[in-house]
C-alpha cells in the first residue's frame, strides 16, 4: 500500500508538471549565451545521437542544395528570433511535399518543401521557424525525454504494485489492481499531454519572438486557418469524413489545430501590433523553386486539396505558373470536363506567358485526349519551341 | 506446461508458414511462360526467380539476385479504374487510377506518381521517353531514376508499356545504378523483345 502511495505521488508530479506552465500569456525571451554545450549525461547522449543524424542528413539526396535558398531561410530565422540567437542554427531544406518542419535538440532545423509552398508570406514562415527555434531554445527534446522516462518508470512500478496485489491477495487486492491500472493509463496519457504542452509553449515563445520582430504577428493564426481548410478539401475529395479540429485525442502530440488558431489569434489581437509581411522577399526567394514544388504537390493525387491550395496561393491574381499547375492538375484527373477546364487554364497561362512551351504541351495533350483536332497544332508549337525535349520523339509520333 | 504447448504451437505455425514464404519459383531459360495471370507471354534468355509475393492483382515480379537488386515486374492487363499495384493506404495515400482513355504519354506520369506516393519520395524522375513497338502495338518506352525514402541508393529503371484492348500492359525493370542496372539490362530487354500477347 505504501508503494502505491509513492507511485501515486510520482504520478501526480508527472501529470502536474505540464499544467503548471499556464499563467502569463507571453513568456519573456530567455537569456541567450552563444555556443551552448550539452550538460549532463542525458543531454550529451541526445546530442551525440542527433549529431549522427545530422551527418547522415547532410549527405542525403533528399536535401535541396541551394546556397541562396539556405541563406535566405537563415536570414528569415535571424529576422524572426534576433541576430545572435539565429547563428547557432543549421538549416536543411528537404524535398517533401507534406507541410512540416522540425528542430533537433542540437540546432538542426529541417524545413520541408511542402511548408515553403504553403506559406503565403515571409511572416508566416518566420512564425513557423520561430516555433521550431523555440523548441530548441527551451530544450524541449531533453525535457520531453526525461518526462517520458519518468512516466514509463511510473507505469512499470504501478505494474509491480498490481502484480504484488494479485499474487498476495488480501482484502484490498482488487482495488489496488484497478488503481494501478488507472495510474498506468494516466502516466501513459501524460506523455502526450506533456508533448501538447511543449507545443503550446513553443507557440507562445514564437509569438514573443514575433512581438520583438518587424513581422505582423497575426499571420501565424492565418496559416493554421488555411491548413484546416486544405485538410477539409482533401477529405471532401477523397469522400472521407473531415477531421474534428476542436477535439484533443488521447494520443495527440500537438494541441487541436482549431485551439491553436484561436489562441494565436487572441494573442496577436492582444499585442495590438502591426508589421510587415515580407511577401515580396519570399516570392523573390521562391521564384526558382515554385514550379518544382507545385509539380511535387500535383503528384500527390490529392485533387481537391491541391485545387484549394492553388486558389489560396493565387488569391485575387492567377499567375502563369499557378494557371499552368492547375492545368496539369485537371489534366491528371482526366475526366472529359477536366480536360476542357485544363485546356482553358493552359490557354490563360499562355496569354500571360506566351513563351511557356510546356503549357503548349499540356494544352495539346488535353486537346488530344478530348479528341480535339486542334491538338496537333498545339503539340507542333511545343516541338518547335523545345526541339530537344526528352519526349519530343514520342510527341511527334502522337501527331502523325 | 503452458510454455511447452506454446512453443509447439509456434513451431507448428512456423512450419505451416514456411511454404508460403518460400513460394518463389525458378523460371527456366528459353521456355515461353504466361505471366501476371494474363495473356502476356514471355520467353526469358536466362533463368529468373519468380517472387511469391505479387505487387498487385494483375502483376508479378521476377528477380535474379533478390528483391530490390534486380526486379522485372509484369503488369498484365490493368483495367480502367484500377491502380497499378496494391495501395499502401487507400485512405491516407490513395494511388492514381489507370484509364483506357489515357494517351501513351500519360503512362510514365501514372507510373512515376504511383511510385512516388507508394514509396513516399519526391525523388523520382522520368529521364527519357520514346516511342516503341510493344506487343505488336504502338507503345512507349521510358527510363526513370529514383531513391526510396531514407535510403541513399540511387535506382535506375526502364519500362515499356502499351494499351491493348483498353487494358494496360507494361514490363518494368529496376535496379541499383551501381553494378546491377548495367549488368542485367540486356536480360530485361530480351524478355521485352520476346513478349507476345495471346488473343
Amino acid at each position: 500500500m505504501r508503494a502505491l502511495w509513492k507511485v501515486l505521488a510520482a504520478m501526480a508530479i508527472v501529470v502536474a508538471a505540464p499544467l503548471a506552465a499556464k499563467g502569463d500569456p507571453l513568456p519573456t525571451l530567455p537569456p541567450y549565451a552563444g555556443a551552448y554545450q550539452p550538460q549532463g549525461m542525458d543531454e550529451r547522449g541526445l546530442w551525440m545521437m542527433v549529431d549522427e543524424d545530422e551527418r547522415r542528413l547532410r549527405d542525403s539526396k533528399a536535401v535541396v542544395s541551394d546556397p541562396k535558398l539556405q541563406s535566405y531561410l537563415h536570414d528569415v530565422v535571424c529576422r524572426a528570433v534576433g541576430a545572435p540567437r539565429c547563428d547557432s542554427v543549421r538549416i536543411y531544406v528537404v524535398r517533401n511535399a507534406a507541410f512540416n518542419a522540425s528542430m533537433a535538440p542540437n540546432g538542426m532545423l529541417v524545413v520541408q518543401t511542402g511548408l515553403l509552398l504553403r506559406v503565403r508570406n515571409e511572416a508566416e514562415l518566420a512564425a513557423v521557424l520561430g516555433h521550431e527555434f523555440a523548441h530548441f531554445e527551451l530544450r524541449h527534446s531533453l525535457v520531453g525525454f526525461k518526462q517520458k522516462r519518468s512516466a514509463t518508470d511510473v507505469m512499470a512500478w504501478a505494474g509491480v504494485a498490481a502484480a504484488g496485489a494479485y499474487t498476495y491477495g488480501g482484502t484490498g487486492a482488487y482495488n489496488t489492481v484497478r488503481t494501478a491500472q488507472s495510474v498506468q493509463n494516466a502516466a501513459f496519457g501524460s506523455i502526450f499531454a506533456f508533448s501538447r504542452e511543449q507545443e503550446r509553449q513553443a507557440d507562445l515563445l514564437s509569438m514573443a519572438y514575433l512581438k520583438a520582430s518587424s513581422y505582423d504577428p497575426r499571420c501565424f493564426a492565418d496559416l493554421w486557418g488555411r491548413v484546416m481548410d486544405e485538410a477539409d478539401a482533401t477529405a471532401r475529395g477523397r469522400r472521407q469524413r473531415s477531421t474534428r479540429y476542436d477535439r484533443v485525442a488521447f494520443f495527440a502530440t500537438h494541441p487541436a489545430t482549431l485551439e491553436r488558431a484561436t489562441y494565436l489569434r487572441e494573442l496577436a489581437i492582444a499585442m495590438d501590433k502591426s508589421g510587415e509581411d515580407g511577401r515580396a522577399r519570399l516570392d523573390a526567394a521562391m521564384v526558382a523553386w515554385r514550379p518544382q514544388l507545385l509539380a511535387d504537390q500535383i503528384k500527390l493525387n490529392d485533387f481537391e486539396g491541391t485545387d484549394y491550395l492553388l486558389g489560396e496561393l493565387a488569391g485575387a491574381q492567377w499567375t502563369a505558373d499557378l494557371l499552368f499547375a492547375r492545368g496539369e492538375l485537371y489534366r491528371s484527373r482526366g475526366n472529359p470536363r477536366d480536360l476542357v477546364s485544363a485546356a482553358g487554364f493552359y490557354r490563360a497561362a499562355l496569354e500571360q506567358e506566351p513563351s511557356n512551351a510546356d503549357a503548349y504541351r499540356g494544352l495539346g495533350l488535353a486537346q488530344m485526349r478530348s479528341r480535339d483536332p486542334a491538338a496537333a497544332d498545339s503539340l507542333r508549337r511545343y516541338l518547335a519551341m523545345k526541339p530537344n525535349a526528352v519526349d519530343s520523339a514520342m510527341i511527334s509520333t502522337l501527331i502523325q | 506446461m503452458k510454455r511447452t504447448s506454446f512453443s509447439i504451437f509456434a513451431a507448428a505455425l512456423l512450419l505451416h508458414a514456411a511454404p508460403g514464404l518460400a513460394s518463389n519459383t525458378l523460371i527456366p531459360s528459353g521456355v515461353p511462360v504466361a505471366v501476371a495471370k494474363s495473356p502476356l507471354t514471355v520467353t526469358p534468355d536466362r533463368e529468373w526467380n519468380k517472387m511469391g509475393a505479387r505487387p498487385g492483382r494483375n502483376s508479378e515480379t521476377w528477380t535474379i539476385d533478390g528483391d530490390g537488386l534486380n526486379d522485372v515486374t509484369f503488369y498484365g492487363g490493368i483495367e480502367t479504374g484500377r491502380t497499378l499495384f496494391r495501395e499502401v493506404s487507400k485512405k491516407a495515400k490513395p494511388l492514381p487510377h489507370f484509364s483506357a482513355t489515357m494517351l501513351l504519354t500519360d503512362l510514365p506520369t501514372l507510373f512515376a506518381d504511383s511510385y512516388s506516393i507508394a514509396l513516399d519520395t519526391q525523388l523520382m524522375t522520368i529521364d527519357s521517353v520514346e516511342p516503341t513497338a510493344f506487343l505488336g502495338q504502338k507503345g512507349i518506352r521510358f527510363a526513370f531514376t529514383f531513391s526510396r525514402l531514407n535510403e541513399e541508393v540511387r535506382r535506375k529503371g526502364e519500362a515499356v508499356a502499351a494499351i491493348v484492348d483498353g487494358k494496360l500492359y507494361m514490363i518494368t525493370f529496376e535496379a541499383p545504378d551501381v553494378f546491377y542496372f548495367q549488368r542485367d539490362q540486356p536480360a530485361y530487354r530480351a524478355i521485352v523483345t520476346a513478349a507476345t500477347i495471346a488473343r
